[in-house]
């Protein structure tokens, strides 16, 4: 629904009041209770998730608390420990998204010892303490230990970088329950089943929640408009642990009126809910026999063999409710690891109607780009190859070596003291003399690299090279598409039949031939002059305008 | 949205050959499929998408073919059979079709009405004369007599083929079906959303036009651009401002009501913002189930007429979004903004007149919106027309994209001082002067001043940053891109861009490598000694490091591949050729924030000299 903001504004002095201060009633960032995922804001809040990233593919989903005293033995409050240093959760609070934060001087050693020896005096706790390199810290976090939350000082070294959450980010730093779907998966999901904002989703397989993220996301349309749908997620769980787990994840995420979560085994029970019709518009299945769920998504009361499983779940032979939205094409996906399930589901939704089955895989790779360096003359640092770069440097080393080998093989000549020899020794060089200047003579390979090692910094040399990361996932799941078109009887028929009826055709639409088109184009000309183009439309009114002005 | 075909809507028609024909299914029409037939086009219009019809044999006194809805038991009639007879091991009587099963073993698989064995299984080697014994002239009387939508045809063809008995069950089945999709006169009306018009660009359109944008790197892009609803809309009050009052007169931005805005580069004519206005929402006119009520009101209220059938239609449009289409009306309509004398002469804008803002209204939304960024004057998104949007239409009907997607040039975004329809103020008239021009004049005036209030408002909206996310596709250098549009992301924002080929993303990630981002921070570009982070975000770069490698966290490239499979009984396997080409690249990262001053990584530090400058090499996090 549109906002509109009535401001009352002085039309003398517009702009100098700020808008927002005449609108915050309508919306501030506080009475927003929209789901970080959906919405972060600008920056980091208090019991809110944030993802630390700690490396490039290491991130660490956070809740981050406000300090309140001592947390945990730590005087800072809640702290975070990584490689990378100790960061508490106050230095990652009210920052904007995406800051970097550094390290803080967290005292972690003499709390675990502290806890060990519960009740031990002070004294032996300061002595503890001491031992610690950053020692003049402690005594102020032993000296006020309930009092107010002790100030994190910077470390020297260290940090992370404190991210908002999106359903990538939390579909690579989830807890895995199951399997998980990866986001090449369910960005390829949700494009093909039209997972778009008031969408109706059916999701069964909850799982570790990846893909319960990204289609709330997907779905979300705000508040809609009177008579707008709202996008929402029906989503199933089988197992009990999981399903709790999840619904704890789903309120700290702030989903809860997104996601409606039910813990079912949806062979036997179906996919209604509370005895309604979700009306979903599409469907994900992620379980194992994806055709024990089938016949539950169909538009009627499934005809035999499939009706035994659905009429058990439906206690008589009352009337039967579909899940599914009568007034759409419905898409579904189904996520399976195996060959022998995707045979068995296409042929299950082969004989309950689904058409435009498509079974695909998604081939996903990631690149990872380095520089190859290659060259005698690089320097020998890891990941430099020191074979020659091309063949010129070849034949620059091999006629140096050479001419090594030559000197070297007149030297004990030389230590013989023999005049014939000397003489000897001042002959061959001649030749040798001129190989290196050969060598030389093409600058590209001999000149420039020592120049090149000075002033080239290290990370543009060599070539730019893309290369694949050393494991792939060769095959995460076959997923089957299908559609189930609406619902369509007689009287549909009928009805759409006497609401547009026949026999009115004026013109060919399509494949038409030759002859056709230039026909139709000389009518279409024609028509055009004989009711004037659109310039000579608005010139006769605005004639016609100014005639009446003047009257 | 997409439940019935709507009169006027743009559609795509699956035919059995597996290519696809797009067009605007206008009632009262013919829609001829070639050499498959014609029907009427009001036979669809009013039906649901995805159901297959078949084009039934003229009648007598009719010059049209009929149609009837094929069911999907009929549609897999030959796969049932299959299954069947793989099932009990005997040619299941399946539909009133020659059965032809695929199943292994020697038993036979094709029999024709009498029960003899046509085809069976076994190692005989095809006579190299074997032929079809109809002639071509044959072939086309068969077509023209038109029995039983192509079927007869294909059944005559398997029949009358002299080897069709020592054909394999195998090579008989890819016979039927070859057959089957040159003669089978059916079709399936599929609804022109953004995956549907994406494969019909990319398989039988210029895929080059969309930079081979194929659904995959669309669901990539979209997800890690993190492109979502980005908010209900908030339209900024009417500043009621005076036609003498010039630029102090426009609407500030406000940062505070800011939200939910992705910054787009777009060289895909169009098909990457559709595909983020679908994502957020914005992509479909008359969305929602208001549209199905109101053609249900219709159906029972007002008769068969196809007159009355069309009104609704625009009636409906205009209930649904006001806002804007006071905004866009034609010039000519705007001419008498203050002094309404003319307000008679068109009866069917009255109601629009009543609500008309001032010039310096400002008709977008300030959450949820779509900024295009682009080269050229006008952005190319011609792509758009398929829902009903043309960006150059100064007299827009109702659409959503209209207030949800902004525009403007990179000149206008890096140098509006250059830029004349920013720069120069806007024209001013007290209201006598005004009541005394020609209405063209005045609705000249009006437009220009219209004009001049939105660029400047997508303009400074733009420059004011804090995007929620940028993705791009696009011919242009992507680190050019970058070094503008950083500095204008929120933090944390993510950035998502797509290359049909990997060299350019490749150097565009090379510029946060790991050893230029240790360099970067252990200070060795004098240039940037003593800038504050501010002025660091904006730094222009040098040959070395053509981007600030601080500004992004997580760089990462990725390519995306479906690969196809059929599954039949017995028959599944990856399908033998695809669509080859650009492979497709996404470069996924996240803006990040830098701390102030220096900082170090944890770790081993060791040192080592370059020529005359040392280094800390430190083992960063990548």
């Amino acid at each position: 629904m549109p906002k509109v903001l009535h401001v009352h504004r002085n039309a003398q002095d517009p702009h100098k009041t700020r808008l927002s201060t005449l609108i915050t009633p309508i919306m501030t960032p506080t009475t927003r209770n929209i789901s970080p995922f959906l919405d972060p804001g600008p920056r980091t809040k208090a019991n809110s998730l944030a993802i630390l990233q700690l490396s490039r593919d290491n991130l660490l989903p956070v809740y981050l608390q406000s300090p309140t005293g001592n947390h945990d033995g730590y005087a800072e409050g809640a702290v975070v420990n990584t490689r990378y240093g100790s960061f508490p959760h106050s230095t990652m609070l009210n920052v904007p998204w995406g800051s970097q934060i550094r390290a803080s001087k967290v005292d972690t050693g003499s709390r675990g010892r502290k806890r060990k020896r519960e009740g031990a005096d002070d004294a032996c706790r300061d002595a503890t303490a001491a031992s610690e390199k950053d020692n003049e810290d402690s005594p102020a976090a032993t000296n006020e230990e309930s009092a107010a939350v002790k100030k994190a000082v910077a470390d020297s070294s260290g940090f992370i970088h404190v991210l908002p959450p999106t359903p990538e980010l939390w579909t690579t730093s989830l807890p895995h329950r199951t399997q998980v779907v990866y986001t090449p998966d369910y960005s390829y999901i949700l494009h093909r089943i039209r997972a778009r904002p008031g969408s109706v989703l059916i999701e069964a397989g909850a799982g570790s929640g990846s893909f319960t993220h990204a289609s709330v996301r997907a779905v979300y349309n705000g508040c809609p408009a009177e008579g707008r749908r709202k996008g929402k997620v029906f989503s199933f769980e089988f197992h009990e642990q999981r399903y709790h787990k999840m619904k704890e994840e789903l309120s700290g995420h702030g989903m809860d009126g997104l996601v409606h979560l039910t813990h079912r085994d949806v062979y036997n029970g179906g996919f209604l809910v509370d005895g309604n019709s979700p009306e979903a518009d599409a469907v994900f299945l992620d379980l194992p026999a994806p055709w024990e769920a089938l016949p539950h998504l169909s538009r009627r009361r499934p005809q035999p063999p499939f009706d035994a499983k659905a009429a058990a779940s439906e206690n008589d032979q009352a009337e039967w409710v579909s899940p599914l939205n009568p007034k759409k094409t419905v898409y579904i996906c189904t996520f399976s690891p195996c060959i022998e399930q995707v045979t068995k589901t296409v042929s299950a939704m082969r004989r309950l109607g689904w058409v435009d089955i498509d079974m695909v895989e998604i081939a996903n790779r990631k690149l990872h780009t380095s520089r190859e360096r290659v060259g005698l003359n690089l320097n020998f640092d890891r990941g430099v190859n020191n074979s020659a770069r091309d063949v010129d440097e070849a034949i620059a080393r091999l006629t140096d070596i050479e001419n090594r080998f030559r000197e070297h093989a007149a030297k004990p000549r030389d230590g013989d003291e023999d005049m014939d020899s000397a003489d000897e020794g001042d002959e061959p060089p001649t030749p040798a003399r001129g190989i290196p200047t050969n060598v030389e003579a093409p600058p590209a390979a001999a000149a420039e690299e020592p120049s090149g090692t000075t002033t080239t910094p290290p990370w543009l040399e060599g070539r730019l090279i893309t290369r694949g990361e050393p494991e792939i996932k060769t095959h995460t799941s076959y997923l089957v598409f299908a559609v189930l078109p609406m619902e369509w009887t007689e009287a549909d028929e009928a009805a759409a039949a006497a609401r547009y009826p026949l026999g009115k055709e004026q013109r060919v639409i399509g494949a038409i031939d030759k002859v056709a088109r230039k026909q139709e184009r000389r009518e279409q000309l024609q028509k055009v002059q004989g009711s004037g183009n659109r310039k000579a439309r608005r010139k006769e009114r605005d004639e016609k305008m100014g005639q009446v002005a003047a009257a | 949205m997409h439940s019935l075909i709507r009169p006027n809507a743009w559609v795509a028609l699956k035919l059995p050959s597996g290519s696809t024909k797009v067009l605007q299914i206008t009632s009262n029409t013919t829609i001829s499929l070639g050499k498959y037939g014609a029907f009427p086009s009001n036979l669809v219009i009013g039906r649901p998408y995805h159901l297959t019809f078949e084009l039934l044999d003229k009648l007598p006194d009719e010059s049209f073919s009929r149609l009837r809805v094929v069911t999907s038991d009929e549609l897999h009639a030959d796969v049932f059979a299959e299954e069947g007879a793989s099932d009990c091991a005997t040619p299941a009587a399946g539909a009133n079709d020659t059965v032809i099963s695929t199943t292994d073993g020697e038993e036979f698989s094709l029999v024709d009405e009498k029960g003899n064995v046509i085809a069976r299984s076994n190692h005989e080697v095809l006579d190299e004369n074997a032929r079809q014994t109809l002639t071509q002239e044959e072939i086309e009387e068969l077509k023209r007599e038109g029995n039983n939508a192509g079927k007869d045809v294909i059944a005559k063809l398997l029949l009358s083929h002299t080897a069709l008995d020592q054909k394999t069950s195998f090579s008989l089945a890819k016979y039927k079906l070859l057959k089957t999709k040159k003669y089978i006169r059916r079709f399936q009306v599929l609804p022109f959303d953004v995956a549907n018009l994406a494969h019909w660009q990319l398989e039988e359109r210029d895929s080059s036009k969309i930079l081979d944008l194929r659904a995959e790197m669309i669901g990539l892009v979209g997800c890690w651009g993190n492109v979502h609803f980005g908010g209900d809309d908030v339209l900024l009050p009417d500043p009621k401002a005076p036609t003498d009052a010039g630029d102090e007169a426009c609407l500030p931005v406000d940062e505070d009501l800011l939200q939910g805005r992705w910054l787009v580069v777009d060289d895909t004519c169009g098909l990457l913002v559709a595909a983020m206005a679908e994502r957020m929402g914005v992509l479909y006119d008359g969305e929602g189930p208001e549209t199905e009520k109101a053609e249900e009101q219709n159906v029972t209220a007002t008769g068969p007429t196809p007159a009355a059938s069309e009104k609704p239609q625009e009636t409906r449009a205009h209930e649904l979004i006001v806002p804007e289409t006071t905004q866009k009306d034609s010039d000519t309509e705007m001419a008498d903004g203050p002094g309404n004398s003319l307000k008679q002469q068109n009866d069917g804008k009255q109601k629009h007149q009543k609500t008309r803002p001032s010039d310096f209204a400002i008709p977008y939304s300030q959450s949820n919106t779509i900024t295009v960024i682009h080269s050229a004057s006008q952005p190319n998104l011609s792509l758009l027309n398929y829902w009903g949007f043309d960006i150059t239409s100064p007299n827009h009907p109702p659409h959503p994209l209209l207030n949800h997607l902004l525009n403007l040039t990179w000149l206008q975004l890096l140098k509006p001082e250059l830029d004349t329809s920013y720069s120069t103020p806007p024209l001013t008239a007290s209201p006598e002067t005004l009541a005394s021009w020609k209405p063209s004049r005045r609705g000249n005036f009006h437009r220009k001043r219209r004009r001049y209030a939105r660029i400047r408002h997508v303009v400074d909206n733009t420059r004011t940053g804090n995007f929620s996310g940028l993705v791009c596709a696009s011919t242009m250098d992507p680190i050019s891109i970058l070094r503008h549009t950083l500095p204008l992301l929120a933090g944390g924002a993510p950035v998502a861009i797509y290359s049909p080929s990997v060299e350019s993303l490749a150097a565009l990630a090379d510029c946060f490598s790991v050893p230029r981002r240790t360099a970067w921070v252990s200070g060795s570009v004098p240039e940037t000694d003593g800038l504050s982070n501010d002025e660091l975000e904006r730094w222009e770069g040098n040959e070395r490091f053509p981007l600030n490698p601080t500004l992004l966290q997580g760089v990462s490239i990725q390519t995306s591949r479906a690969r196809r499979w059929q599954v039949l009984p017995g028959r599944t396997h990856p399908l033998m050729t695809e669509r080859g080409g650009a492979d497709g690249f996404v470069f996924t990262a996240w803006r990040a924030k830098p701390a102030e001053g220096k900082v170090a990584a944890k770790g081993k530090f060791k040192r080592r000299k370059v020529g005359s400058e040392a280094e800390v090499v430190t083992p960063t996090p990548a």
